[in-house]
């Protein structure tokens, strides 16, 4: 993949994501569920 | 190859910093905090006044919302009712991530103690003191494990009581406000 094409995919879904979060609480419940699984697995 | 691997590992990368900016930013003033990014003041709810309440209730309590106040923040957070007192714990307290995720618990150990707890929509006005008696230690860990590990077994209780001694988990009791 090119730069350029990179670039705007990273763009496209760095806005998804972020609306996501923010509109959409089971999406963001989510990820802050697997963040604490992984934070309770490694956090030695 | 390496240039896609590299591609895909900084999309990854870029979520993580993402979901930490955004959530952090969503949660900070908000009424009480998400699973994991601590939010601001309780501000609704009930406020108990009076007598302090039977806290055996909080054994079918799975987190409680608590808020700190120098500075403002809450976080969810296990609960514990033991010969009628309730406790809160605190875990990883030796651990690099645990200093960065438990810093409220070391503002509570340097003298921000006042707390506001929200259990079932209902605040509380407390005192957070850190125990450490052994006799005490032991009612709390048979309740956390009981709840939270899957049993109070004796090899359960013993580990939470070890690291309770180690000073990788802190056990606060919710105390009246004097």
């Amino acid at each position: 993949m090119n730069n350029v094409t990179y670039a705007k995919l990273c763009g496209g879904v760095s806005l998804v994501w972020v609306l996501g979060l923010l509109l959409v609480p089971p999406f963001a419940e989510i990820v802050e569920q697997l963040m604490l699984l992984f934070l309770s697995t490694n956090a030695r | 190859m390496l240039k896609a691997i590299l591609q895909i590992a900084g999309i990854f990368v870029l979520l993580l910093v993402l979901t930490l900016i955004t959530l952090t930013l969503k949660n900070r003033n908000a009424d009480g905090p998400s699973v994991l990014f601590p939010g601001g003041a309780l501000v609704s709810g009930e406020l108990h006044a009076g007598p302090d309440p039977d806290w055996s209730f909080t054994d079918d309590v799975f987190v409680i919302e608590l808020q700190t106040n120098s500075p403002i923040s809450s976080r969810r957070i296990f609960v514990m009712e033991s010969d009628g007192k309730v406790y809160v714990p605190s875990g990883y307290m030796r651990s690099f991530l645990g200093k960065l995720w438990k810093e409220w618990a070391f503002q509570v150990e340097d003298g921000s103690s006042l707390v506001v707890a929200r259990i079932n929509g209902v605040r509380y006005e407390r005192d957070l003191q850190r125990i450490s008696d052994p006799s005490v230690v032991a009612g709390v860990a048979e309740k956390l494990a009981q709840k939270y590990a899957g049993g109070a077994s004796p090899e359960a209780v013993a580990q939470i009581e070890q690291s309770v001694a180690d000073g990788d988990t802190w056990i606060f009791e919710m105390a009246p406000r004097s």
